[in-house]
C-alpha cells in the first residue's frame, strides 16, 4: 500500500487512512463528498443538498397512548394520520383517533368528616364517598371517535393556505369543526407570518339532561314513585349548543442555522353552555358540615387570550448536536383566570439512529373569580337562590402542576420511526385565599392528582 | 458492433427531451426551455461527452484506454489527469469499502456471465461457476497489486480494470457540469436510470423521477414509484436486469471482490440520493456491498434511500 500512498498527489492533502481510523462509519458520507469534489474539480458540497422523496405514497404516523390518574381516571387513545403529497406541493392529512375514558372524577362536593351519599348524573341510582375521602362520581365511562381532514396548498410564490374540517362524536357529544389559514414567506423562506381562524359548534345531551343551576341535587331512593317526577323538578332541558371562534397570529424565524423562534397570539370566544352538568358545590354550615348540595353555574360566554414563545436551538459537536426547546405561554380570560406555562424539551442524539429526550412542564393557574371549594350558607341571603355565577371544579380553580418524562425514540430501516415516551403528572391545586371552617380543618380539601402517560408512536 | 450514434429530439410541453443510446443504456437529456437552438447545444455537447467517456473507459471497447491498459500486458502505460483522478476515486472507494469494492474484479466476468441466460426447462442458470473457476479468476484481482501514479500505470498481467461500477455515474456527473456553463436553464441528465438535475425546474417545482421496480421483467407489469428530486442526484445499483438463478436462489451482479462471489443477502436493488450521480452509485453499491445491513448501513449514514429485497 505504501508505494500507492506516497505518489498520490491529491489537490486536499488528507490521509485516508487516518481518516478511517477515527470514525469510519460516520465519515464515509464526508469522506465521499471530499473523493467527489477532487473527481470533478468542483466545490465539495456539504449536508443534506439532495432532497428527493417519495412523491406518491402516504406517509403515516400512529399512536397508542395510556393516560392513567391514580384511583381516578383511565384513558386510552389511538390515532392513525396519514399525509399525502400532491404534484404542486399539495398536501392532504387525514387523521382517525378514537378513545375511550373511564374512572372516576371529582363531583365538585368537598371532603367531610362523614360518610356522604350523591346521586349519579342520569338520575339512577346512588353512590357513598366514605369519610375524609374526596368525593369521586365512578360513572364515566365513554368512547369518543374523531376525524380531522386538512388540505394545504400553495396560492402563490410565498402563501400557503390550508382549509380542514373537524368531527367529534361521543355518547352525549357532537361537535363540528371547521378551520382555515394563510401563511406568508419571506426574508428567503426565514420569516413567516401565519393567520388562522377556526370555528366549532358542539352539542351536549348529557344523561340525566341539563340540571338547573343552583337547584339541590335529589338525593334519596331512585326507585321510589315520585322519585322520576322530582328528578325531572330539577332539570331545565334535554340539551345544550355552544359555539366556539378562535383567531390565531403566528410569527416564526430563523434566526441562524441553529436557531428557530416563533410567537404567537391568540383570541378566542366561546358562547353557550359552558357549565359542567354533572359537577356539584357543597353548602355547608359554620362548621363545615355539608347541608346540601347544588348544581353549578358558569357564564355563558368566555374570551380567552393567550401569548406564546419558543425557541429552538441545535448544538454543535461539542454539546453533542443535542436540540434544546424552551417554550412559555401566558393564558388570560375574561373569568378572571390567568395561568403561566413553561416547557423544555432536550433532545439528545444517542448514536446514529436514535435520542432520548428529557422533558419538564411547569403550569401554574389562578383561580377564576366565580370559584368556592365550597358554600357556607350564610351566604344565603332570606332563602333566595344566590344568583351568579359559582363552580368548584379544582380545574378552574388555583393550582400548579408539573409534568417530568422522557421520549425515546429510533429511527428504523426505511426512515420509519418508532418513539416511546412516559411521563409524570401532578396536579396540585391550592387554597385561592379561603378559610377554612372548623370541620373541614383536618381534612384534603385540596387533594393531590397524579397520572402516568405512556405512549408508543410509529411513523412509517 | 458499436450501435449507430444519434440523437433524437423531441418537443415537449415545456422544454425539449433528447433521447440517444450510450454504455448501453438509453440516455436522456430534459432541458426545460423552449430555445431550440439552445436545446441542439446541449444535447451534442453532453452526447460527445457521454460517447467520449464510453469511448476512453468501455472496457468492451478496443480501442479505449480501458483497453489498452488490460491488454499492456504487465508493462508501464502512459495515463492523462482525467484516468489519474478516476484511479485516485477507485482507490478511496476500494479504502472506504474495506476492500469489497475493487475496479480490478472485472476479470471475474469471465467466470459469471450475468445475461440472465437461462435452461427454458428449469428457470436456471446455464452457465453458473464452479468454485474453482471462481477461485482461477480471483487470483487475478486485488486492487493492491495495481501501480499507479500522475503519469502512468503498471497494471500486473492477466489483471483487469473495470471502470463499470464509476463510468455512467461520472459521465452524468460531467455532463451536468457541463450543461450548467452553458445555461440557467433547469436541465435533467439520465443515463440509463443514474440521473442528476441542475436544480429545480421552473417555479422551483421538483422533477418527477420514476423508479423501476426491479421485478416488471417477470410480471410483465409496470411497477414504478414516483420520486420528486429538486436538486442533486439519484443512482440505483441493483439486479434488475443482471442476474443469475440457481437452485431457485438469485444471484445479483455485485460481486464481493474478496471472495468472487455475489453478495449474500443483499437487497435485489438501492436507489440512493446524494448531491452527485457518482456519489450516490457508489453508496447505492456502497451498501448492496453489506449484504444484510444494507439498509443499516444507509440509514446509519443519513442517506435517502430506497430499497427493494
Amino acid at each position: 500500500m505504501n508505494n500507492i500512498k506516497n505518489k498520490i498527489n491529491v489537490s486536499k492533502k488528507y490521509d485516508i487512512k487516518d481518516n478511517m481510523k477515527n470514525n469510519k462509519k460516520c465519515n464515509i458520507k464526508a469522506a465521499l463528498s471530499l473523493a467527489t469534489s477532487a473527481l470533478l474539480g468542483t466545490t465539495v458540497i456539504v449536508g443534506n443538498v439532495a432532497h428527493a422523496q417519495d412523491a406518491d405514497e402516504w406517509q403515516f404516523e400512529t399512536a397508542f397512548l395510556l393516560y392513567s390518574e391514580a384511583d381516578r381516571v383511565t384513558a386510552g387513545e389511538g390515532i392513525i394520520a396519514g399525509t399525502k403529497t400532491f404534484d404542486n406541493d399539495e398536501i392532504l392529512n387525514l387523521k382517525l383517533t378514537v378513545d375511550a375514558l373511564t374512572g372516576a372524577s371529582a363531583n365538585g362536593a368537598v371532603v367531610q368528616p362523614k360518610a356522604q351519599t350523591f346521586t349519579r348524573p342520569s338520575g339512577n341510582g346512588q353512590y357513598v364517598t366514605t369519610e375524609g375521602e374526596t368525593p369521586l362520581d365512578d360513572t364515566f365511562h365513554d368512547t369518543r371517535v374523531q376525524l380531522n381532514a386538512q388540505w394545504t396548498q400553495p396560492l402563490a410564490d410565498n402563501i400557503t393556505g390550508s382549509v380542514g374540517a373537524h368531527l367529534s362524536k361521543e355518547y352525549d357529544y357532537l361537535s363540528l369543526g371547521l378551520n382555515g389559514n394563510l401563511a406568508y414567506d419571506f426574508n428567503k423562506k426565514n420569516s413567516t407570518i401565519s393567520m388562522g381562524l377556526s370555528h366549532f359548534q358542539d352539542t351536549f345531551t348529557p344523561e340525566g339532561g341539563i340540571p338547573k343551576p343552583f337547584s339541590s341535587m335529589l338525593v334519596g331512593d331512585s326507585s321510589s314513585v315520585d322519585w322520576d317526577a322530582e328528578f325531572a323538578k330539577t332539570r331545565i332541558g334535554d340539551s345544550e349548543n355552544k359555539s366556539t371562534t378562535d383567531m390565531l397570529v403566528g410569527f416564526t424565524q430563523v434566526i441562524n442555522r441553529r436557531m428557530i423562534t416563533a410567537f404567537n397570539y391568540s383570541y378566542s370566544i366561546v358562547d353557550g353552555y359552558l357549565t359542567d352538568p354533572f359537577k356539584v358545590i357543597s353548602v355547608l354550615d359554620t362548621e363545615g358540615l355539608a347541608q346540601d348540595y347544588i348544581y353549578e353555574n358558569r357564564p355563558d360566554s368566555r374570551v380567552k387570550q393567550s401569548a406564546f414563545m419558543q425557541t429552538k436551538y441545535h448544538f454543535d459537536d461539542s454539546l453533542f448536536n443535542t436540540v434544546a426547546d424552551v417554550s412559555y405561554r401566558y393564558m388570560w380570560d375574561d373569568w378572571g383566570i390567568n395561568s403561566h406555562t413553561i416547557d423544555t424539551r432536550f433532545t439528545i442524539p444517542v448514536g446514529k439512529k436514535s435520542y432520548i429526550e428529557p422533558h419538564i412542564r411547569y403550569y401554574q393557574q389562578g383561580a377564576a373569580d366565580f370559584y368556592k371549594p365550597y358554600i357556607i350558607n350564610e351566604e344565603f341571603v332570606d332563602e333566595q337562590p344566590i344568583t351568579g355565577f359559582v363552580s368548584s371544579d379544582y380545574r378552574i380553580g388555583e393550582m400548579s402542576a408539573i409534568t417530568i418524562g422522557a421520549k425515546y425514540g429510533v429511527v428504523l430501516n426505511g426512515g420509519n420511526e418508532l418513539s416511546f415516551r412516559i411521563e409524570y403528572y401532578r396536579q396540585m391545586p391550592t387554597n385561592a385565599g379561603f378559610t377554612d371552617p372548623s370541620a373541614l380543618n383536618r381534612l384534603d380539601v385540596y387533594p393531590v392528582v397524579e397520572a402516568v402517560i405512556a405512549q408508543v408512536s410509529y411513523s412509517f | 458492433m458499436k450501435k449507430k450514434r444519434s440523437l433524437k429530439l423531441t418537443k415537449q410541453k415545456d422544454g425539449y427531451s433528447v433521447i440517444f443510446n450510450a454504455m448501453a443504456s438509453p440516455c436522456e437529456v430534459l432541458i426545460q426551455t423552449q430555445n431550440k437552438p439552445l436545446v441542439i447545444k446541449i444535447a451534442e455537447m453532453v452526447s460527445k461527452e457521454v460517447w467520449r467517456i464510453e469511448d476512453k473507459y468501455s472496457r468492451y471497447d478496443s480501442l479505449s484506454v480501458c483497453s489498452q491498459i488490460n491488454t499492456s500486458g504487465g508493462k508501464k502505460t502512459i495515463i492523462d489527469e482525467e484516468t489519474y483522478l478516476l484511479l485516485n476515486f477507485a482507490e478511496q472507494c476500494y479504502q472506504l469499502s474495506d476492500g469489497l469494492f475493487d475496479i480490478t474484479s472485472g476479470v471475474l466476468r469471465k467466470t459469471w456471465s450475468f445475461d440472465g441466460a437461462f435452461d427454458k426447462k428449469t428457470g436456471e442458470c446455464k452457465n453458473f461457476p464452479s468454485l474453482i473457476d471462481v477461485k482461477n479468476f480471483l487470483s487475478f484481482v486485488g486492487w493492491t497489486r495495481v501501480n499507479y501514479d500522475q503519469k502512468s500505470i503498471t497494471l500486473p498481467q492477466g489483471m483487469e480494470l473495470d471502470f463499470g461500477g464509476i463510468g455512467k455515474e461520472y459521465a452524468v456527473d460531467r455532463s451536468i457540469l457541463l450543461a450548467k456553463n452553458l445555461t440557467n436553464d433547469p436541465v435533467l441528465v439520465n443515463l440509463g436510470g443514474d440521473l442528476a438535475v441542475t436544480g429545480p425546474r421552473n417555479d422551483n417545482k421538483s422533477w418527477q423521477v420514476a423508479i423501476e421496480h426491479p421485478d416488471c421483467d417477470s410480471l410483465g407489469q409496470q411497477q414504478d414509484m414516483i420520486v420528486a428530486l429538486n436538486q442533486g442526484a439519484l443512482a440505483t445499483s441493483g439486479d434488475a436486469r443482471r442476474y443469475l438463478i440457481k437452485d431457485g436462489v438469485r444471484y445479483g451482479h455485485v460481486l464481493n471482490a474478496k471472495t468472487g462471489w455475489p453478495i449474500n443477502h443483499a437487497p435485489r436493488s438501492i436507489t440512493t440520493v446524494a448531491p452527485q450521480c457518482i456519489q450516490a452509485g457508489i453508496l447505492a453499491t456502497l451498501a448492496l456491498l453489506q449484504g444484510k445491513h444494507a439498509e443499516d448501513f444507509l440509514t446509519e449514514q443519513d442517506i435517502t434511500f430506497w430499497a427493494r429485497r
